[in-house]
């Protein structure tokens, strides 16, 4: 009895490590993240779009999902084309949020809404649309905010484009 | 005003400046000095492959100015004892930029060889304000790529980011800052190296030069100056 349980631990723990091998090869060759652009009436600091781009950049680079994260206005192999992305977003909305009201009765936090569009760079075919939404406490810094959305962004991206989802 | 209130106000007068000069005092040991254990150096490693040019130019870099505004420019931390660089980062930044030239054969000997000359003001060279839970390195620089033969120039725009994990050590935290910035410097020579400005810009001040025999002068007529 023992050893069939072993064995089936052992089975169950191979497929796991088959389904999903570590030296997975990423689908696409580069991304290159544009810094976002910040809609009419969104009141964020300057250095939040900057450190917003390096955040989204060092994240692309954390999923493995490209070869390589280049850097925005860079130049890529005509070869590379076909398989590299680009990606281009739009704050949309940003609530400063209240800090009495979310102490007290945990609504009013601060919250940022952004929308991005991933295309491929060859014919700027869009391949996938993310709508991102984070909330946070309102003390705390903008930037760390700027982390969450760069987290849940590279996150939402994966998630489309392995399902293949297409614009409406 | 009696003796005793003349003696109670000296007294006062006394006692603040006592405070004011042990708050100097304070302040100025509070200031971190630059000390071989603090201090890194910031190196770009592997020269970075620039783009590849239908007529490759010679480029010369004439020299590189700090326009950050930042008074200590080699202090990239203050805090816990600081961390300072090795050399000013305009040094830094000249060499990164030379190296990755010379290496890909696009670097002039000198001035009076090159067709580009290029002036690099440095805007951010360091660490950036980032979320406070890790490092934002950050190396932000303008060129102004002049042709030397048509005296025409173009400005090309580089920025370099890079996200380093905090620490807690002071060991661990002065390696990942020193791997950050080097990571945030890679990142800007690359944005430079291998731009679309740099090419748009050089491709057209190339056709400036092209353009220059047909409109030189004959031996009897006086040059006019370029038009700016």
């Amino acid at each position: 009895m023992r050893i069939l349980i072993l064995m089936m631990v052992a089975g169950t723990f191979a497929m796991t490590t088959l389904a999903n091998p570590k030296d997975e090869t990423p689908q696409y060759k580069t991304a290159e993240a544009k810094h976002f652009t910040t809609a009419e009436g969104v009141e964020l600091t300057p250095a939040f779009a900057d450190y917003f781009y390096a955040e989204l950049r060092s994240e692309l680079t954390k999923s493995k999902l490209v070869n390589e994260v280049v850097g925005e206005g860079e130049v890529v192999d005509d070869a590379d084309a076909t398989k590299s992305l680009v990606i281009n977003g739009t704050i949309t909305e940003y609530k400063k949020g209240n800090v009495v009201t979310s102490a007290l009765i945990g609504i009013g936090r601060q919250s940022l809404k952004m929308d991005a569009d991933v295309v491929r760079r060859s014919d700027k075919q869009n391949l996938c649309v993310l709508h991102v939404l984070v909330k946070i406490d309102p003390r705390w810094n903008e930037k760390i905010m700027a982390k969450e959305a760069a987290h849940q962004m590279v996150k939402e991206m994966k998630k489309a484009l392995a399902e293949g989802t297409k614009p409406s | 005003m009696t003796l005793r209130d003349s003696l109670r106000l000296t007294t006062t007068i006394l006692v603040a400046a006592g405070l004011v000069w042990m708050a100097h005092l304070q302040a100025n040991a509070d200031e971190p000095k630059p000390k071989p254990e603090n201090t890194i150096s910031i190196q770009l490693g592997e020269p970075v492959p620039p783009q590849k040019f239908q007529h490759p130019p010679k480029f010369w870099i004439a020299d590189v100015t700090d326009r950050s505004g930042n008074p200590q420019p080699m202090m990239v931390m203050k805090e816990r004892g600081g961390v300072f660089l090795d050399k000013q980062p305009t040094v830094i930044v000249k060499e990164a930029i030379e190296q990755s030239l010379k290496a890909a054969g696009l670097l002039a000997p000198d001035s009076g060889s090159a067709d580009l000359v290029l002036r690099v003001y440095l805007f951010h060279f360091g660490l950036a304000e980032g979320s406070g839970l890790d490092f934002f390195g950050k190396v932000e620089f303008s060129t102004m790529v002049k042709n030397t033969k048509t005296g025409e120039s173009q400005e090309v725009k580089a920025v370099g980011t890079s996200i380093a994990k905090g620490a807690v050590r002071k060991k661990n935290m002065q390696k990942n800052v020193e791997e950050d910035i080097e990571e945030a410097l890679r990142d800007a020579a690359r944005n430079f190296l291998r731009g679309t400005e740099l090419k748009e810009a050089v491709t057209a001040l190339w056709k400036g030069t092209e353009a220059v025999p047909v409109e030189v002068p004959s031996a009897t007529e006086t040059p006019k100056p370029p038009s700016r």
